[in-house]
């Protein structure tokens, strides 16, 4: 294959639509008839229901309906999850709260009118009568003794307890020259999405077809589940996510108003839409991160790391979402990061407070691993006062250890970490750097370098290893006219897959990324498919794209080569022509031999008519992309703000199917880590109210808090599957929160700090300088 | 969230204390206040109208006076909801005579929940502090005029609102 497009940097085929404003999210879509669903939410984080009296409101003006969770008691089942540990509590979220809220924001009731004014003012006529019960806010308050337990029938609040061990432990501290402990906090974070949630349901009661457009990252497993939730036939469910503005993970998920709206809308034979509000989103969709972890680290003297203990309590929140039991879990596997670390345990207590569930937020349980084995680096470093890389270095597998098995049970394909470490180094010119920062301490201005060398879990991933299928499909049907549908499992929400499939297409088959469209997001056209999460779109869906297209290409061959009495296994395809290697004048256009297929009046014998094929591609392992990301900030001494100063990421994602698209993404990612460790915390008050509950006080990066982003490769092929690639998607805020925090711990350590908790807030380093400044001077 | 600070008003402690403690006065001090009226001993109903920029609305519910003893100190507590959210508190106040005026301390918690929690959360110290002005200027006007001339001037003490 001629690779014109592949590895090149093509302009998103889907950015004209957006930019000019002409693409439909589900709050674009209206249907004749449409009526607005309101959600009444519980001011409360910890409430019995003595009742709810919807008798005012059912009379309001436009209101056609109101339910309360008694209403609907039995007919839609609780939100799912998916992610089963042995021994787990139940924590299964009612649609509606019944006789408890467990969290501000959780549903109480809802009701529908004519227009969205009518059904906002009508929730104001709804009285809920609250006994407040004393809430569970802090986790390790939670599962103290004596808590009351927040789920009835349960007797603490620890949801479950997972362990994992590797290797010899109890030989790793006792051969130990040092151990090193340490608490880190991973804080809670709102992952906000540009676009909040939205969902539109209509119901033909004729034909018993229910259709539900949802802004959510799962099109094909929300039709199963709202099936399986409203015991509604699967085959009279149709799902479309049309255009998705973002999700980072909040909406590979199933929400109790995907289903409660398809519920309304076929009790009132009527379309029905809510649109989340801002405040909504902040309150009743995922959070991510939220764990504390205490570190333990057997070393040598030399830097050599033994062995590492981990107990870690994750904080997640009232009920089970989709996965949430599953992202601490992501943290175990990968904690010994990209080190030869021989022994390893983690044990995690997973804990139900009063707040929104957590679950998986870009990077889903990784970021929090990459921080955590990162800042066990760094504070060895500075234990044994030896350099960050120095450590780092003398800890890699080098490459002729790959396949790697870690003590945590993955089996890493492939890397070269030191390359890519070398490459960072030389882009950043980290002597140079190291010079300048010592320039600087002399005139008592605070720089830092953080250096954080990661691997993360991608493409994911095998089914055997994945809670609901790991595989992804995909159908290449070229159309009469010659052109090509790519109809991909994989829904996008921003990753550009309509352009990097094209570029796919265009290569295999010859012809121009023009004639390939990519559709997505519509389980009546597309093949059931998983989903678009974990940095698996292009390593498993577009694995699968490719071998449709070859299965594809095959067919033609064999249709050019009969046209022009030729071997199919000699033909090439390049210039919309299929021809023969050796003679290039036996020779048919493209649209020739694609035509035959369906004229299908001189096809070899035995050939089916058509040109379509499709493949369910299971990948054989996961993938594991790493790379080296430095970080410079300065900290100003009187105002502890920690300015970015230089940003040098290189990224190895294996191969690359559009260079533009990958550093879009590991951009986007370490500007989300910048967020996390500057600025964002999800913080609820003693009462557990969400205070940073809008965002006017929930603080986002902006473009003026970043630096340039020099962003370099390295390319180590993946031999999970034929593209080589890895994966990209999450990279940016796997490797870079370590990063930040390295950079500010070195810049404090003339305070004799070294270890502070994110976000890294001006207050609370001016504090950190201002109590350690006396001490060291 | 926590509120505490000193106020000064101008009249003897025995004055004072019959100003705050009668609800018919008392209402003419408490902004927004639009009816308070008795539910059983030391309790009363009330209905305010209190907003934090946009976020306004009606709250009702419950004020009442424990450990009163006058004309030193006693618990004020309050109980409301309306649409923008709840609010739940009990404050100490206390009185001490100095130099013919009354010093008045107080010390008060209180729960903040639902909207105005979640969107008010960077004004409601303002607010709160600035409630507590208005209730002590009106409380001095109230006193002037029940004199019948212009008090001695007299000046807010020190306060501070403190959110947890």
């Amino acid at each position: 294959m001629t690779t014109r497009f592949i590895g090149k940097p093509l302009k998103r085929k889907e950015d004209p639509r957006l930019i000019q404003g002409l693409s439909h999210y589900v709050d674009d879509l209206n249907l004749a008839g449409m009526h607005y669903a309101a959600f009444l939410r519980s001011p409360y984080a910890h409430a019995n229901i003595r009742s709810v009296d919807l008798s005012k409101a059912r009379r309001a003006s436009g209101v056609v309906l109101a339910l309360s969770g008694t209403d609907i008691d039995g007919a839609i089942q609780p939100v799912p999850c998916a992610a089963q540990i042995p021994d787990m509590k139940s924590g299964a979220r009612p649609v509606l709260a019944r006789d408890r809220v467990r969290f501000v924001g959780e549903s109480v009731a809802v009701l529908v009118a004519s227009d969205r004014y009518a059904a906002r003012d009508a929730l104001d006529l709804i009285e809920v009568d609250y006994e407040p019960l004393t809430p569970i806010v802090n986790p390790e308050k939670a599962i103290a003794k004596g808590a009351a337990p927040l789920h009835a029938g349960q007797k603490d609040n620890v949801a479950f307890k997972w362990e994992l061990e590797g290797g010899d432990l109890k030989a790793a501290f006792k051969a130990a020259d040092k151990v090193i402990k340490q608490r880190i906090v991973n804080q809670r974070v709102i992952p906000v999405p540009i676009e909040t949630r939205g969902v539109l349901a209509d119901y033909q009661p004729g034909e018993g077809q229910l259709t539900v457009w949802s802004s959510t990252q799962i099109p094909h497993l929300l039709r199963t589940q709202i099936a399986s939730m409203l015991n509604f036939p699967e085959t009279l469910v149709h799902v479309v996510a049309p255009e998705v503005g973002g999700g980072f993970g909040t909406k590979l998920n199933v929400y109790p108003e995907e289903a409660i709206v398809a519920y309304l809308a076929i009790q009132l034979g009527k379309p029905v839409k809510w649109s989340e509000s801002r405040r909504e989103n902040f309150q009743a969709t995922i959070h991510g991160r939220d764990q504390i972890d205490d570190l333990e680290v057997a070393i040598k003297r030399d830097g050599t790391i033994l062995g590492l203990r981990c107990r870690v309590i994750a904080d997640l929140g009232a009920y089970y979402q989709l996965l949430t039991p599953l992202i601490p879990t992501l943290t175990g596997l990968m904690m010994t990061g990209c080190y030869k670390i021989p022994a390893a345990r983690m044990e995690i207590t997973g804990v139900f407070t009063n707040k929104m569930a957590t679950d998986a937020y870009r990077g889903a349980g990784r970021p929090e691993a990459t921080y955590l084995i990162e800042r066990v680096m760094d504070l060895v470093a500075a234990e044994l006062k030896k350099g960050p890389v120095e450590v780092r270095r003398k800890n890699f597998p080098q490459p002729k250890d790959f396949p790697y098995a870690t003590p945590t049970g993955l089996i890493y394909d492939s890397g070269d970490y030191q390359k890519a470490l070398d490459m960072a180094l030389k882009v950043a010119d980290y002597k140079k750097l190291r010079q300048e920062q010592a320039k600087l301490r002399k005139e008592e201005r605070y720089m830092g370098i953080g250096i954080s060398t990661y691997v993360e879990i991608c493409g994911m991933g095998p089914s055997s290893a994945m809670p609901a299928g790991g595989w992804e499909s995909a159908t290449v049907r070229v159309e009469p006219t010659g052109r090509v549908s790519v109809m991909t499992g994989s829904s996008p929400h921003g990753q550009g897959q309509e352009t990097t499939f094209a570029q796919m297409g265009a290569d295999v088959l010859g012809i121009d990324p023009s004639q390939v469209q990519v559709v997505h997001g519509d389980t009546s056209v597309v093949p059931y498919g998983i989903g678009t999460f974990g940095s698996r779109a292009t390593a498993v869906g577009g694995t699968a794209v490719y071998k449709s297209l070859q299965k594809v290409k095959e067919k033609l061959a064999r249709i050019a080569a009969h046209i022009v009495g030729s071997d199919p296994e000699r033909m090439v395809f390049a210039n919309r022509k299929i021809f023969a290697k050796q003679s290039p004048k036996k020779s048919v256009a493209f649209g020739q031999a694609v035509s035959a297929a369906y004229v299908a009046k001189t096809l070899p014998a035995e050939m089916e008519p058509g040109l379509e094929a499709t493949t369910f591609f299971e990948p054989t392992n996961f993938t594991y992309p790493f790379g080296t990301h430095i970080c410079v900030v300065e900290i100003d001494a009187e105002t502890g703000d920690v300015k970015l100063v230089r940003y040098v990421a290189v990224d190895d994602c294996g191969n690359v199917i559009n260079p533009l698209l990958v550093e879009g993404q590991v951009q986007g990612g370490i500007v989300q880590s910048v967020g996390q460790a500057l600025f964002e915390e999800a913080v609820y008050d003693e009462q557990g109210q969400l205070i940073t509950g809008e965002l006017m006080d929930y603080a986002l990066p902006r473009a003026s808090d970043m630096c340039w982003i020099e962003a370099a490769r390295t390319v180590t092929p993946t031999p999970v599957n034929p593209l080589g690639v890895k994966g990209v998607g999450e990279a940016g805020t796997i490797a870079a929160t370590p990063a930040l925090a390295g950079a500010v711990a070195d810049a404090l350590a003339p305070f004799g700090v070294h270890h502070v908790d994110m976000p890294f807030k001006r207050e609370k380093i001016w504090q950190v300088m201002s109590k350690n400044r006396r001490r060291v001077q | 969230m926590k509120l505490a600070g000193t106020a000064s008003l101008p009249a003897p402690p025995a004055e004072v204390w019959s100003l705050l403690t009668d609800p018919s006065r008392l209402s003419r001090l408490l902004p927004g206040c639009e009816r308070l009226e008795p539910d059983g001993p030391e309790r009363y109903k009330a209905t305010v109208k209190f907003g934090i920029a946009a976020i306004s609305g009606k709250y009702a519910g419950t004020l009442e006076f424990a450990h009163k003893k006058p004309p030193n100190s006693l618990i004020l507590k309050i109980d409301g909801k309306g649409l923008p959210g709840f609010v739940k508190g009990e404050g100490r106040l206390e009185l001490r005579a100095k130099a013919g005026d009354t010093e008045i301390a107080y010390n008060g918690e209180a729960q903040v929940g639902g909207l105005i929690a979640s969107v008010g959360q960077r004004m409601l110290d303002a607010a709160a502090r600035k409630i507590v002005h208005q209730f002590f200027e009106a409380a001095k006007a109230e006193l002037a005029s029940g004199k019948g001339a212009a008090s001695e001037p007299s000046s807010l003490g020190q306060s501070h609102a403190r959110g947890k």
